[in-house]
């Protein structure tokens, strides 16, 4: 039995097929978000977010190809404590009102085989880029349930040091390192 | 046939009078909620008002943990998801404020927590839960000059146990990770 949704990956297969040129997606805002995690005195782990992503992805599954460009407002930190929020802004921390951007860019996404594994790219926070490599947990394409278009989506983690972006107020009390969670959906343009 | 329990209440009154109180910290306890959104992504939520009392015994390896969450402080980051939590279709927020989490069983790996079984009440049902703690540790504070202890523990919970069965058949999964950051410093 041919079901609507049926269907929809059959069309969706059938446009994958003729077209062989990169696709373009946008980030959906509501299900995008960058989460912190640092160990507080080796004890628990503090967790914060930044909600204010945008950015564009050119994917192509079948050639193994992706570029990725995500900006991230340094001022949408949100630890679900407005004391903290603010010495997060602050000029010595992420110093937000110099620095409004944070960005990711990426033009080698890793596969192995048909499953997306990584995202090698640069990360540019106050100023300061380094190299970082996003690991995949978890990625799939899907007709949107609610709108006529594509969607992919997964779950990404990282690593990185707090020091080597001047990120230093908070040591030793919190780790230096800090652990990246991140959820991103795109829904093709 | 009085005897057994009036001394029964002794040891256990002794063992309440050498446990000590921690009073949960507000900036270092927080309660995040994971759920698999359209399937392919990970929504991640938190409570942002909590409080709690935590009795401790690291000798006597006991304890009883008590916190109760604001279930109106959710946040996801996205007002119109945060309204529709609170909403009569999901917390109830109106007719059910608050969750509370009642821990009254410590298990221990040497003198460190390795989990707490207890009771989480939502929407008015009361249900077993068990934290299993990924972190734990004792410190002393250098601003407090106190001891703090406190972890990280994690529970899958299943929420059409509780009544929360709204987009079930939309696919909103019923399994629901939930990650509780928790230090409490000693009174």
């Amino acid at each position: 039995m041919i079901t609507p949704t049926r269907l929809a990956w059959m069309l969706l297969a059938a446009t994958a097929v003729a077209q062989a040129a990169p696709t373009a997606y946008r980030l959906d805002p509501d299900n995008t978000r960058v989460h912190f995690e640092v160990l507080h005195f080796g004890t628990s782990t503090s967790r914060g977010r930044f909600g204010g992503v945008a950015g564009s992805i050119q994917f192509d599954a079948a050639a193994r190809r992706g570029e990725v460009s995500i900006e991230i407002d340094t001022a949408s930190v949100s630890t679900g404590l407005a004391p903290f929020d603010s010495v997060l802004r602050r000029a010595d921390m992420l110093a937000a009102q110099a620095h409004p951007k944070a960005w990711f860019v990426s033009r080698r996404f890793v596969f192995d085989g048909d499953r997306l594994v990584g995202v090698e790219g640069d990360f540019t926070l106050k100023g300061i880029t380094r190299a970082l490599v996003l690991r995949t947990g978890h990625f799939g394409c899907q007709p949107h349930p609610q709108r006529q278009r594509e969607l992919c989506g997964g779950d990404f983690e990282t690593e990185l040091k707090a020091s080597e972006f001047g990120l230093t107020y908070a040591l030793p009390f919190t780790s230096d390192r800090v652990r990246l969670v991140i959820q991103v959906e795109a829904t093709r343009d | 046939m009085h005897r057994i329990p009036v001394a029964a209440a002794f040891v256990l009154a002794a063992g309440l009078a050498r446990a000590d109180t921690y009073a949960v910290d507000p900036t270092h306890t927080f309660v995040h909620f994971e759920a698999r959104h359209f399937g392919i992504s990970t929504l991640r939520g938190r409570f942002d008002r909590k409080e709690g009392t935590i009795r401790f015994d690291r000798a006597a390896k006991t304890g009883r943990a008590e916190i109760t969450i604001d279930l109106a402080s959710v946040s996801t980051g996205v007002v119109a998801l945060d309204d529709l939590l609170r909403s009569p279709d999901h917390f109830n927020v109106a007719a059910h404020p608050t969750a509370s989490f009642v821990g009254e069983r410590f298990g221990f790996d040497g003198d460190k927590v390795r989990e707490v079984a207890g009771t989480l009440t939502l929407l008015g049902r009361t249900m077993p839960v068990t934290l299993a703690a990924t972190n734990f540790n004792c410190y002393t504070n250098p601003l407090f000059k106190r001891e703090v202890c406190g972890g990280d523990f994690e529970a899958t919970i299943v929420r059409s146990q509780w009544g929360m069965t709204r987009g079930l058949d939309a696919g909103v999964p019923d399994r629901i990770r939930l990650l509780v950051q928790v230090e409490a410093v000693r009174q």
